[in-house]
């Protein structure tokens, strides 16, 4: 007996109005803000008299955002790619091995316990030891974020292949497939779920994290986007139409890419959890 | 399929390789290598508000000499960044810090050159070499660092709406509280606070304290034979009395809603110094202001302009350069350059013979000419001491309508309990 | 059973993890155990030090501003973690329901994970405080006519932000549970006349438990860690009303020179946020297993 597929009206109509004033409305403000101009502010809600573009054109200047940007997608998109190459495969050799191998049982609990070490208490050694290395700059940032996700994504990672059949390797092995050929050309393409999870996460983790480029990145040529908005906020703060163009032009990436990819970004984080 | 095994081979070669990068560009960006004759210094500046005028010094100083390049970079939370950097045994070649106890620390952990042989001490005035040498680690007479610019603190005040309500500059405590009574009256606010950004509690606290606490307090305190407790009780009665003629919201406002409400004449006073003075004019340039010394106490001599070294140029031992370094800091001491510098910043020059004319501040002149000049006490402080945050509570205790004494003795001592604490390490 | 197993573990394995389980020994184990060792000296992050054994410890349980940021992280992360939950789950329920745009509606409510915690500090920093306050007089309430990031209740804003914008994540993950309930068992249970909440309680939530368990470990392992929207808004004032451990750790640590000592802090908080974990995860999949 199939339900009749009534639309709860009244429930849309609810999750509407609460979704534009509460989710939305902080978000025309900053865009409002953005293109006024200071004698704009009587009336702060009040849509532009006109359009004053130059707030973006002069916060770009001033924040040196081509820069910024470029070091912030730098160490995305490289953190990105490898997170998922390497984590994944030391995730598929840990579970693998985990019940076999003592060694790989240890590497499974010590990945996994280190999710609990908040981050604060390896700040300040990790400052001291990451300037020893010369790692205080973007490349070693890069690989401080690519190893620091090795907790987190083993977690999901053996989780998600946990439920992958064996089958498939041996048959791989019976073929003649070494490991590595096993991993790469049967399980990773599997992983593709799991790996848009992992992807999204880091994406998000990397591109919005604050506190690590500010112990790490002193020169300010290699800072990031958001390191860049604090100093920002120091410098200009009482200008908040230059501010807020500031804040937006580094708002639009990610939201460029969210309205693009949204179903994609959701169905990741959605899936994944459920995998784990 | 080796192409694979490739891969993870290749993958792991170029971890090393970004790894050996890594290592080779730092070296690069941390400014301190020279290459075919040419010296860069790092100039690590740590106030945003006097960064463009920095800059012209800078590029000015670059233009005349080919041979030493200088790159100025002005980082916002500079005392912390500057800490962090000291931690990494990564310090930059030259310092502009204030002189305060940063820079204490610094001298103590022996990190500064001294100067005390460069030429151009000679032009310093007398007074300002002084208070360097009070606040040095072991009050030596030596010059780990030489003043550049000497800064005041006090009243600011809208000359127009002191017009307007018929105030005279008051110069005592008694005066002070009657012109307040004469603006309100005059449907005016006196003050305009900023609590939420809360070092702005203190240039009040800086004012009132030298004027009303006992005569060697500060060292006593050191030693631990004086407390705050028995001794500031007048600092926070006369504080609390005139926050009562400022807006409502002062805990919630911020530094630079306070200065914006200020320029556009919202409000008479401003307690702070001269450095929020361009942040002013930066929201209205044709403000009439000027300022006068916190008449702190009914005794007139006690009444001084509270004036510390704003900042001052210091260079590290890990600079590979330090005659480079010595050149530019005497560059910036060069009279031409002093005065381009106070003009745009409203401070004074340390250096003799450099006169601050501006009528905004025209006020304090006087005074700083006559010596009428008294240090931070907070300069005084432990490091890290958040007197701060310890006076935040004060007035959000006042707001939520704690009872007076209570409020004063519970602060008081607590700002003997988080001193000792740090006094002590 | 083949007693004779093949334990011979291929050595590309080992290349897979060693590599990278060094570099994580370097990078993260390391410090933190030069973390541990710091919490017994007095070091000031440069310059001399000595070893003073346990003092830091002894007065990490008397220092004041330590009791003080440790109540109020727990307070804020309890209040975070119960409000975030019930209203995720609220919302998730809403979201699952028959409604139109539904993809729509999703795309909006996760919009807030991804515009990172700092910037949506620093926007409503300035919607409290100079927003707000115009709504609050025009309407005659006192309590909001001021910034409230500059009075006690100063923690209420940051909370609000903080929920505004971790609800998101919860909420998705919770859909998905919801998701995977079937709906004959719905269908089954209204048969049998359970409806609305009666069928919530007693059927729904019991099978969204794991969901319910991950989402629950980590709200409370974040929050107890809360930082960036701290920084943007408050800065731990006023005075040090929203001062929690992460903040008096970064602060005190860099710039009061109190390195050792805030190790010795951040010890602690490790030990803290690694036990209320664990215990979490025992409790909770005890639950599970009971359901099960």
């Amino acid at each position: 007996m199939k339900e009749k597929e009534k639309t709860n009206w009244l429930l849309t109509i609810l999750l509407s109005v609460i979704a534009v004033f509460v989710i939305l409305g902080p978000l025309y403000i900053t865009v409002v803000i953005a293109l006024k101009s200071p004698s704009d502010m009587e009336h702060i809600l009040a849509l532009p008299t006109s359009l004053h573009l130059e707030n973006f054109s002069m916060a770009w200047k001033l924040t040196d955002y081509p820069r910024k940007f470029l070091n912030t997608f730098f160490i995305t998109s490289i953190n990105l790619v490898f997170t998922i190459l390497t984590n994944s495969m030391a995730a598929y050799a840990i579970i693998r091995n985990k019940d076999k191998s003592r060694f790989f049982n240890l590497m499974y609990y010590y990945f996994i316990s280190a999710m609990f070490i908040p981050f604060n208490v390896i700040m300040l050694p990790l400052v001291k030891q990451a300037s020893a290395f010369h790692l205080d700059n973007i490349y070693g940032i890069t690989l401080i974020y690519i190893i620091f996700g090795l907790p987190m994504n083993t977690f999901l990672y053996s989780g998600y292949i946990k439920s992958l059949p064996v089958a498939l390797e041996e048959a791989a092995k019976i073929d003649g497939a070494d490991t590595f050929q096993t991993f790469w050309s049967i399980i990773f393409p599997l992983l593709k779920p799991m790996s848009a999870t992992v992807a999204i996460l880091s994406f998000m983790w990397t591109w919005n994290d604050f506190l690590m480029p500010l112990v790490l990145l002193s020169d300010a040529s290699q800072q990031t986007l958001q390191l860049a908005q604090y100093v920002f906020k120091g410098q200009f703060s009482t200008q908040y139409n230059l501010a807020f163009a500031s804040y937006l032009m580094v708002l639009l990436p990610v939201l460029a890419v969210y309205v693009f990819c949204q179903k994609w970004i959701i169905a990741g984080v959605t899936s994944g959890s459920v995998k784990a | 399929m080796k192409m694979k095994k490739m891969l993870a081979v290749g993958l792991t070669c170029s971890l090393a390789a970004m790894l050996a990068a890594g290592c080779s560009d730092s070296g690069k960006t941390s400014g301190k290598s020279s290459d075919s004759g040419v010296t860069h210094l790092e100039f690590f500046s740590s106030k945003m508000e006097n960064v463009s005028t920095m800059q012209k010094l800078v590029d000015k100083f670059n233009s005349q000499n080919t041979d030493v390049q200088i790159t100025l970079n002005s980082p916002a939370d500079a005392g912390t960044v500057l800490k962090t950097r000291m931690t990494k045994d990564d310090l930059p070649d030259i310092i502009a810090y204030g002189g305060d106890n940063i820079y204490t620390e610094l001298t103590e952990a022996g990190i500064l050159l001294d100067l005390s042989d460069q030429e151009v001490l000679k032009t310093i005035n007398d007074s300002y070499m002084q208070m360097v040498y009070d606040i040095n680690g072991d009050k030596a007479e030596k010059a780990y660092g030489i003043p550049f610019a000497a800064n005041a603190s006090g009243v600011i005040y809208n000359t127009d709406l002191f017009q307007k309500a018929g105030v005279t500059i008051p110069e005592t405590w008694d005066e002070f509280i009657a012109a307040c009574e004469k603006l309100s009256a005059a449907g005016i606010q006196p003050f305009e606070l900023s609590f939420k950004d809360s070092w702005t509690i203190l240039p009040s606290w800086n004012s009132l304290a030298p004027a009303t606490q006992p005569e060697g307090f500060l060292d006593a305190k050191k030693e631990g034979t004086a407390t705050f407790l028995g001794t500031h009780e007048e600092v926070l009665e006369k504080y609390s009395k005139l926050v009562n003629y400022a807006q409502t919201d002062f805990m919630g406002t911020s530094y630079d809603d306070g200065n914006r409400s200020f320029a556009n004449g919202e409000a008479a006073m401003l307690i702070n110094g001269v450095w929020a003075v361009p942040e002013i004019k930066k929201t209205n340039e044709s403000i009439n202001l000027d300022m006068f010394a916190y008449p702190a106490s009914n005794d007139k001599s006690k009444n001084k302009v509270v004036s510390g070294i704003d900042v001052m140029l210091m260079v590290t031992n890990q600079c590979k350069n330090p005659e480079a370094a010595k050149r530019f800091v005497a560059f910036m001491l060069e009279p031409e350059n002093s005065q381009l510098y106070i003009n745009e910043q409203f401070a004074f020059s340390p250096v003799e013979g450099v006169v601050q004319e501006d009528a905004s501040v025209a006020g304090l002149a006087k005074d700083i000419a006559d010596g009428k000049v008294t240090d931070f006490v907070d300069h005084y402080y432990p490091n890290g001491y958040n007197l701060s945050a310890i006076l935040s509570e004060f007035f959000l205790n006042k707001a939520n309508g704690m009872d007076e004494s209570e409020n004063i003795a519970a602060t008081l001592k607590k700002c003997d309990e988080q001193y000792d604490i740090l006094n002590t390490r | 059973m083949n007693k004779h197993r093949n334990n011979h573990i291929s050595p590309a394995f080992y290349l897979m993890v060693v590599p990278v389980a060094a570099l994580f020994f370097l990078l993260h184990t390391v410090p933190f155990l030069k973390g541990i060792f710091y919490s017994f000296t007095n070091w000031k992050g440069y310059g001399n030090w000595e070893f003073i054994g346990f003092k830091n410890f002894l007065q990490f349980f008397k220092d004041p501003s330590i009791k003080q940021a440790y109540g109020f992280t727990f307070q804020f992360a309890l209040s975070a973690t119960v409000l975030v939950n019930v209203l995720s789950l609220a919302l998730a329920c809403g979201l699952n329901g028959k409604i139109r745009g539904k993809n729509l509606l999703k795309a909006l409510y996760f919009l807030p994970y991804m515009l990172g915690t700092l910037i949506i500090g620093f926007v409503f920093n300035f919607i409290f405080g100079n927003i707000i306050p115009g709504f609050g007089k025009m309407a005659g309430i006192p309590g909001l006519s001021v910034n409230i990031l500059g009075t006690s209740k100063a923690w209420l804003g940051v909370l609000f932000v903080t929920v505004w914008q971790s609800m998101a994540f919860n909420t998705m993950i919770y859909l998905s549970g919801l998701q995977t309930v079937d709906k004959d068992i719905y269908d089954a249970a209204s048969v049998d006349g359970a409806v609305g909440l009666q069928r919530f309680i007693k059927i729904t939530f019991p099978l969204i438990a794991p969901f319910f368990t991950i989402n629950m470990v980590l709200s409370v392992k974040s929050f107890l860690m809360a930082f960036d929207q701290i920084m943007a808004m408050t800065g731990g004032g006023p005075g040090t009303a929203t001062t929690t451990i992460s903040m008096l750790i970064y602060k005190r640590g860099f710039d009061g020179g109190q390195f050792a000592y805030q190790s010795a802090n951040a010890v602690i908080l490790f030990l803290v946020v690694a036990s209320i974990s664990v215990f979490q995860l025992k409790i909770l999949e005890k639950r599970e297993a009971k359901v099960n």
